[in-house]
């Protein structure tokens, strides 16, 4: 059956991204009426063709890459949340990029984005995927590279760091393509053997390096203090996370049917830990409102890892929760975070305090997204967090113990934000901030509310969105819906922990800022903080350092080649050419002599 | 009527040297050039009349057997087109009108022994015209008496008698032999007495004698001496056509029609031919003079085309002969640059001249695709054919050859860019930013060959169609 309306979501952004560059620079506002309305048109298109089933399917590249599309409940229900959250962010876009440069290639690269996030949804061909998956690495590139001046060096960490997983990707897709005999997502299925498991191992480096886990997050943080506000809360919080999310499901539930007796489930879980764990810790001393925010979005990825890896239905329907709690949060506190900047002119906490009584609805969204990532209930990453624990303490304690700490330390963390930026004095400098414009509120309150019911009303979005996806796992009755309540009370001493934590830090120090800094001083963690602070952590500067040196050996060898082929090679020529030129004397008598011997040594060897 | 070939330029030569005023004589070019384009023409429009029926008018006194095949129109074309090019370049050059004259009938004599050459069946004749055409490029070497062309033409006589010796010794082997000296005779005779050692001894010292004359390592040494000190339009003649007839096209029809590929006689062949090419080419590389760099070039090229014709497969056979005709062409469009220069500047060492290629725009641009055909670059003719012979060697499994016919490429592409950096690009010297480009006559001549050898190679399907395809026919 041929839908070819499935191009329509992949075609209205791209179309629209090519308007825009074909718009004269001297109409006002054309680009950000042009970006509105491909945005809402894509939403409206994504909306109804959520729940329906299509496939499309034309021959392309041959080698079995034909070009095929599936929409069913999973990739239309990405492709809507993708599209809403793409709708607000412009929207919100287009107050905060008035007057900055490069405006016009911020929208065309936005647009760029939606759509190539569109067509890696519904691609049903590993080639289509790994097509629109490499073209957001140019879309990522170009966003990251319009920001600050600086923001150059960044985008090409970016370029590398993400590149290089992408190329593990493509070498993932090549193996599982050529074990399963087909590159059609939907019809393979791969033992983890030997090179089945090398396969899957590559292909999750693709999907969590795209959902921005740990080891393969160390762009984000500079990104953030680097590239346009806007991008970090489309592209980083809220499309790759879906994206990178998306993929894993797939790759654990479809292509390799992950068990939880299988060793992928805790390799999964393991990293999911250790995102959790460690860039929480890190947000925790950041003193930069984005830069923190940067880390919360690589430790919440762990969540999302840790849940699919349990294996367990639960687990899976958590992750894929948190997956678009995580999205609905974190794009909202993004967007107060840009607020701020607009407003305060600043997001260095060092230069914030008391924003509350200025700016008291974003200070309100702020509340509830912190409240939400915290997991406090009855917000919707409450719930999200509750069903992944549940999980985790099934499989083992440990795994529970690392969660748990996440949410310790995510709600310290978050409780020093909101106290350093909104709460406390209020600067002097600060006098005359005024509340943000309007059309950069609404999505900021829109997504807040959106928060509040899908925690309050959390059956809804399991029902609807979530559980159709595992489809007859959960209709085997695993996954009790809503409150899992028997950890409520653990969950419930943690945050009170995390509370008092800051008061008596808060107390201690003598502000909001420095709650923690007892937790940074202490004794074997401020040593790990100041390497870590160096970046002796960061997988890009190793990887360079190791590069560089790469690159001084075989400029080495080459010069030595050069030499070699240079001097060397014609050398031996010449010489050779000069020694043939001095035996032609000129004396007939040599060359008689060379003519008669020439013609006895081929009697010779035709006689003999 | 074919063999009008041979009677007429004889009779050019008879008419021309009757006790007629000088006026007449005078005319001689103009009569020398239309020869060479009517036999160019009547190969190019092949009018069957002419060529279906060998008749010879002087049989009742002179009797020899001809025939022709498409190899042989090969050899007529490439003739024609390097004759009517050594008329134009030579009367440019020369202005004494005796000079002329002479040259003039030097080159039809020539001429005679190697259209005869080409068109006869008979072991005795074709060592009689070879004699013939080896007289007149004596004294062509040598008639503008400079001090090294008399002592190049005197090697040339020295060494092209130690070849008469082997010939005639194998000629006497031979009729010992078989008692005959027409191919056909010949060719049966030697059939009924396979691997007869005697037969071997006697094939192998015609082939080295056709060596000689052909000027393949190490029977060469002759060739560098004697290209680099006679007159440039010599020169374009003599490397050109005349080895190439006397000694490279012989070969190839006495192993076409008469010895056959005999194993032992096919690897000296295979042998002989890769050392020229190496030693051609080396020996190139260490060159200070334009024209002794040509020389050496011209020992590495024919060694191609024996490399490929000891193969002797069809396909290596034709993509000898094609070869032969390129190398005809753009070795020709080389010594005529050589001429421009050395008229111009008055010498052609590498370290006297610079910069040329702004100051002679034409003979800069046509030295560059001339070279560029040799050293065998697409979409060129040359590559065309050294591309037959690479592929021809590796069909029949001589991958060690096909590796030297590869590889000496890249050491022909060295020589020849380092001449042409040296030479016309750069800077020019000082006391050289007045040179002009050469005349119109040698500008019309490079222009003229490079069309050939830029056009033999976009058009070579039709190269293929009328050219490749007959002569593996006649060799297949």
């Amino acid at each position: 059956m041929q839908m070819p309306v499935l191009w329509v979501p992949i075609a209205i952004p791209l179309l629209a991204a090519a308007a825009l560059l074909s718009v004269p620079r001297r109409f006002l506002f054309a680009k950000e009426a042009v970006s509105l309305f491909a945005a809402a048109l894509n939403l409206v298109a994504a909306w109804t063709l959520f729940g329906k089933e299509a496939v499309y399917a034309a021959p392309w590249a041959g080698l079995g890459a034909e070009f095929s599309l599936r929409l069913y409940h999973f990739s239309g229900f990405i492709m809507l949340a993708a599209a809403c959250f793409g709708f607000f962010v412009l929207v919100y876009s287009v107050v905060f990029m008035r007057g900055k440069d490069h405006a016009r290639s911020f929208f065309v690269f936005f647009l760029v984005s939606l759509s190539l996030t569109n067509g890696a949804v519904l691609a049903d061909n590993l080639i289509v995927l790994l097509f629109f998956w490499e073209g957001l690495l140019l879309t990522l590139f170009g966003m990251i590279a319009i920001g600050r001046p600086q923001a150059f060096r960044t985008a090409t960490k970016a370029f590398i760091i993400v590149g290089i997983c992408d190329l593990c990707m493509m070498l993932g897709i090549g193996l599982a393509g050529h074990l399963a005999g087909t590159l059609a997502i939907s019809a393979i299925r791969l033992p983890l053997d030997a090179l089945g498991g090398l396969a899957f191992v590559l292909l999750v480096i693709g999907a969590i390096s795209k959902a921005g886990s740990m080891p393969f997050h160390s762009w984000i943080p500079d990104a953030a203090e680097d590239a346009p506000l806007p991008f970090m809360a489309i592209l980083p919080a809220s499309l790759e996370k879906l994206l990178g999310i998306y993929f894993l499901a797939r790759i654990s539930l479809d292509m390799f049917r992950l068990t939880p007796a299988s060793w992928a489930s805790p390799f999964l879980m393991v990293i999911g830990c250790i995102t959790i764990v460690a860039a929480v810790m890190m947000a925790l001393i950041q003193k930069d409102y984005k830069r923190l925010l940067s880390y919360h979005a690589i430790s919440q990825a762990g969540y999302m890892i840790l849940g699919i890896g349990t294996c367990l239905p639960v687990g899976i329907i958590g992750g894929l929760f948190h997956m678009i709690n995580h999205a609905l949060y974190k794009t909202c506190l993004f967007l107060t975070g840009g607020s701020v900047e607009r407003q305060a002119g600043t997001t260095n906490l060092e230069g914030l305090g008391g924003l509350a009584r200025k700016m008291p609805a974003t200070f309100a969204c702020f509340l509830v997204a912190a409240a939400s990532i915290s997991g406090v209930p009855p917000f919707n990453g409450f719930f999200s967090k509750e069903m992944v624990y549940e999980a985790a303490l099934e499989r083992n304690f440990l795994f529970y113990l690392a969660a748990a700490a996440g949410s310790f330390f995510t709600a310290a963390s978050f409780l020093k934000l909101g106290h350093a930026a909104f709460l406390g004095p209020l600067r002097q400098e600060l006098k005359s901030v005024r509340e943000t414009a309007w059309p950069m509120l609404l999505p900021m309150l829109t997504i807040a509310g959106i928060c509040v019911f899908f925690g309050v009303n959390n059956s809804w979005p399991l029902e609807h969105l979530i559980r159709p996806v595992l489809g007859p796992l959960s209709a085997a009755g695993h996954g009790s819906p809503g409150v899992p309540g028997e950890h409520m009370l653990v969950t419930a001493v943690i945050l009170l922990g995390a509370f008092l934590n800051h008061v008596a830090g808060a107390a201690m120090a003598g502000s909001g800022l420095k709650a923690i800094d007892h937790i940074y001083r202490a004794p074997v963690l401020s040593g790990i903080y100041e390497k870590a602070q160096r970046k002796v952590f960061d997988p890009y500067v190793a990887g360079m350092k190791i590069a560089e040196n790469f690159a001084k050996f075989s400029a080495a060898v080459d010069r030595k080649m050069d030499v070699f082929y240079d001097k060397g090679i014609v050398a031996a020529i010449t010489a050779a050419g000069h020694r043939l030129g001095r035996l032609h004397t000129g004396n007939y008598s040599t060359y008689i002599i060379w003519a008669v011997a020439g013609m006895l040594l081929a009697l010779v060897f035709v006689a003999g | 009527m074919a063999t009008l070939l041979i009677l007429l330029p004889l009779a050019i030569i008879m008419v021309l040297n009757l006790p007629f005023k000088d006026a007449f004589k005078r005319a001689a070019p103009f009569l020398g050039g239309c020869f060479y384009l009517l036999q160019a023409a009547l190969v190019v429009f092949h009018p069957a009349a002419f060529w279906d029926d060998i008749y010879n008018p002087l049989e009742a006194f002179f009797a020899f057997e001809c025939s022709t095949d498409a190899l042989s129109l090969v050899l007529f074309l490439s003739i024609a087109i390097v004759g009517f090019v050594a008329v134009l370049v030579g009367a440019h050059a020369l202005k004494n009108p005796r000079q002329r004259f002479f040259l003039i009938n030097l080159l039809l004599l020539a001429t005679v022994g190697m259209n005869a050459n080409v068109m006869v069946t008979d072991l005795f004749s074709t060592y009689v015209f070879l004699e013939v055409t080896a007289v007149a490029s004596f004294i062509l070497i040598a008639m503008m008496k400079g001090e090294g062309a008399l002592e190049g033409a005197f090697k040339y006589i020295i060494l092209s008698v130690i070849a008469s010796v082997m010939m005639l010794l194998s000629l006497a082997l031979l009729v010992l032999v078989t008692g005959q000296t027409s191919f056909e005779a010949v060719r049966a005779g030697l059939g009924a007495s396979p691997e007869s050692l005697f037969v071997k001894m006697a094939m192998i010292l015609f082939v080295c004698g056709l060596f000689v004359k052909g000027g393949v390592v190490p029977f060469h040494a002759w060739v560098p001496d004697v290209y680099a000190s006679a007159p440039s339009f010599v020169s374009v003649f003599l490397a050109g056509i005349v080895t190439k007839v006397s000694g490279v096209y012989i070969l190839m029809r006495l192993l076409v029609s008469v010895f056959g590929f005999e194993a032992s006689v096919q690897q000296v062949i295979m042998f002989v031919g890769a050392l020229s090419i190496v030693v051609g080419a080396l020996a190139a590389l260490a060159q200070r003079d334009f024209k002794r760099m040509l020389a050496y070039s011209s020992i590495s090229q024919v060694g191609y085309i024996v490399l490929a014709l000891g193969c002797g497969t069809p396909l290596a056979v034709a993509g000898a002969a094609f070869h032969l005709f390129n190398h005809a062409v753009f070795k020709s469009l080389l010594f005529v640059n050589a001429q421009g220069v050395e008229e111009r500047c008055g010498t052609t060492h590498m370290e006297m001249v610079s910069g040329l290629g702004s100051r002679m725009p034409v003979t800069g641009w046509t030295s560059v695709i001339a070279l560029l055909s040799t050293a065998g670059v697409p979409p060129l003719a040359g590559f065309w054919s050294k591309l037959l012979i690479i592929m021809a060697l590796l069909n029949a499994s001589r991958y060690g050859y096909a590796a030297v016919a590869l590889f000496s490429s890249v050491l022909t592409l060295a020589y020849f860019l380092s001449m042409q950096r040296r030479m016309f690009f750069g800077k020019p010297h000082k006391g050289m930013e007045n040179i002009r480009e050469a005349g119109p006559v040698i500008v019309g001549v490079e222009i003229i060959l490079a069309g050939i050898t830029v056009g033999a190679g976009l058009l070579y399907p039709l190269v293929l169609e009328y050219f490749i395809l007959p002569v593996q026919r006649v060799v297949g």
